[in-house]
């Protein structure tokens, strides 16, 4: 890949966000702090999880089941959702430079995604455990979890279509001034985004609506509440990875000084093509339905192969635009150009992670979502084996370096020991390959996902259990890095005692001069690699399963 | 803003031409796809028109 640059100036976050009014810096300092409140809880449901699976506590029958509840509700929805509407907003403004627009909306859609959250946690707390999806079919007997959980859920999306309407207004007058107006390309993006959760917010109310209704006694039982789950489930996947690369993109202006190297016309193709490749994909979740059309299901396999596309083009742009930068700095040798991005900022080790673990997720994901392979995978630990690398390595961690660049610009209190912070992705990343590597083969010989005692009175296979106690090793691993990450990040909400302009000294590879053309090839070669491990991943699990006594059984879903 | 323009509604054709696949093939028996993509269809195309009155406004 041959690439020319050109410096454009670019402000610094400091510069970004630096105008904004004491009401918006309240607003994302509550939005944030919420956003940090889910993922302790999430952490800690996970680890109470990680440990009953790996056997080392027992629980009650059905607690492991209201933990995975919460878990997967705190963690799934309120986490990943609170954090994209806190970092959609923040960067909303730090494109305009200034204040938010419709800040009323904001406050009213904050204030409903808190009120969603309570809702729902204290339902799922406290009735039947009806696992994250709030499944109507597991509390038939005990309507008023359903309408709880629905609600909640109802709620979060509500206060999503309030906050995105207010990052829409805000990007379209950062649209509409300056002296040549028009879009930058991370606006666009913001703005695609902002209606692509409007989107999940309809898909959210597509599915929950009729399972309220029916728990408030108004309609019959909402008989395709599966069906109707799988369409806002292909959303809840497509908008984290959305706002992960529109995140990058942020950072990585940060550090090069400037945009992509390929231009902002190319970028806006690659944000909008995330739209475009959202729906014609959505059919591989229906793999598991028995009675799924055949033609159906081969249209679902071919579509599937396209599932990656923006994310890897995404992720091509980021690493060519650093590569070049460092290369143009002095850079030499194919990898050491690595070597030359700041490390020591927390942020930049979290944003290196998150891809290093989105390419190991994807060659998984690879795996499950072919059609002769979800029947026999998805029921079993391969699946959160695989998707805490997207989930956890990239997503998570991706949030949390946009929330450790921006919350010390709006607090101004610096951010807390970043040698310590700079260190937890690196963990993370161990503790996931541990937790991967248990989970993805304890899936391959058959360990069901949702069924917390494996024993089966002793005829379990004997490989089960040290599979699983590899789980929880790897699963306390990433969650402690995670927590210290969690705890770094939550202490920039507090604003600072002296000098509230105090702000991030903004991370650079180094001072930029024009860049004459060069070639970023690290890129494509990790998309290479990624591809040959798909093959190799691929044909193992034909070869493995082929191996083992075991019979498709369809049902269920994700 | 043409740019901006000519993907959002060519992201609105395309849920648009989804929705209606899933409309009107009802042995696909998945009219709740053909709901949200044909909302999303509404809400990109509302999209579109704000940044075109935008577009007109400052010109």
């Amino acid at each position: 890949m041959t690439v020319t640059t050109a410096p454009r100036p670019s402000p610094d976050w400091a510069a970004r966000l630096g105008g904004l009014s004491p009401s918006d810096r309240l607003l994302f300092t509550l939005m944030g702090g919420l956003a940090l409140l889910t993922l302790a809880l999430g952490i800690s449901y996970g680890v109470a999880m990680a440990l009953a699976r790996s056997g080392a506590i027992d629980f009650l029958p059905e607690t492991p089941y209201r933990v995975l509840t919460v878990h997967g509700m705190t963690a799934f929805f309120y986490w990943l959702y609170s954090a994209q509407a806190t970092i959609l907003l923040v960067l909303a403004a730090g494109e305009k430079q200034g204040g938010i627009e419709l800040r009323s909306f904001a406050w009213i859609g904050a204030v409903l995604v808190a009120a969603g959250f309570a809702v729902s946690e204290l339902s799922a707390l406290t009735g039947t455990p009806l696992l994250y999806n709030a499944n109507p079919e597991l509390g038939q007997d005990d309507p008023q979890v359903v309408g709880g959980m629905a609600g909640g859920y109802l709620l979060l999306a509500a206060g999503l279509v309030c906050l995105s309407v207010s990052a829409i207004a805000t990007t379209l007058a950062a649209a509409r001034r300056g002296a040549s107006p028009g879009f930058s390309a991370l606006g666009f993006g913001l703005f695609a985004w902002a209606g692509f959760l409007i989107v999940s917010a309809v898909a959210a109310a597509n599915a929950f609506l009729p399972n309220l209704l029916w728990a408030l006694g108004y309609a019959t039982f909402p008989a395709d509440a599966t069906t109707e789950w799988h369409i806002l489930f292909h959303n809840m996947h497509y908008l984290p990875l959305m706002a992960t690369v529109l995140a990058w993109y942020a950072i990585a202006r940060a550090l090069t000084g400037t945009g992509s190297i390929t231009g902002a016309a190319f970028s806006k193709i690659v944000f909008a093509s995330y739209l475009v490749f959202v729906p014609p994909t959505s059919l591989y979740h229906m793999f598991l339905e028995p009675n799924l059309p055949e033609g159906v299901r081969v249209a679902g396999s071919l579509l599937s192969l396209f599932v990656s596309v923006p994310t890897v083009t995404a992720f091509l742009i980021v690493v060519a635009s650093l590569e070049a930068h460092a290369r143009a700095n002095g850079a030499t040798g194919l990898f050491g150009w690595m070597r030359r991005l700041p490390w020591a900022d927390p942020a930049v080790a979290n944003m290196g992670v998150a891809m290093l673990t989105m390419l190991i997720g994807l060659v998984f994901a690879f795996v499950l979502i072919q059609e002769k392979l979800a029947p026999l995978l998805s029921d079993t630990m391969f699946v959160p084996g695989y998707f805490h690398f997207f989930a956890v390595g990239t997503i998570t961690q991706t949030f949390l370096a946009a929330m450790m660049v921006a919350l010390p610009v709006i607090s101004g209190r610096p951010l807390w020991r970043p040698a310590v912070l700079s260190r937890m992705p690196w963990i993370v990343l161990a503790g996931l390959v541990l937790f991967g590597a248990g989970g993805i083969a304890a899936g391959f010989l058959g360990v069901p996902r949702r069924v917390v005692d494996i024993g089966y009175d002793g005829a379990a296979p004997a490989l089960w259990r040290p599979l699983m106690s590899l789980v929880g090793i790897g699963g306390i691993a990433f969650a402690a890095a995670l927590s210290v990450s969690v705890y770094g990040v939550a202490r920039s909400l507090l604003p600072a005692r002296k000098h509230p302009a105090v702000t991030r000294e903004p991370v650079r590879i180094k001072a930029m001069a024009p860049v004459a053309a060069g070639a970023a090839w690290t890129g494509p070669i990790a998309v290479l690699v990624m591809v040959a491990a798909m093959y190799g991943a691929t044909i193992g699990a034909f070869e493995l399963i082929q191996a083992l006594p075991v019979t498709a059984a369809g049902g269920g879903g994700h | 803003m043409k740019q901006e323009l000519l993907l959002l509604v060519g992201v609105a054709l395309v849920w648009s031409a989804l929705a209606a696949v899933y409309a009107l093939a009802p042995g696909l028996g998945m009219p709740g796809y053909a709901r949200v993509w044909g909302a999303g269809a509404a809400i990109f195309l509302a999209l579109a028109a704000t940044v075109w009155i935008a577009s007109k406004n400052r010109t």
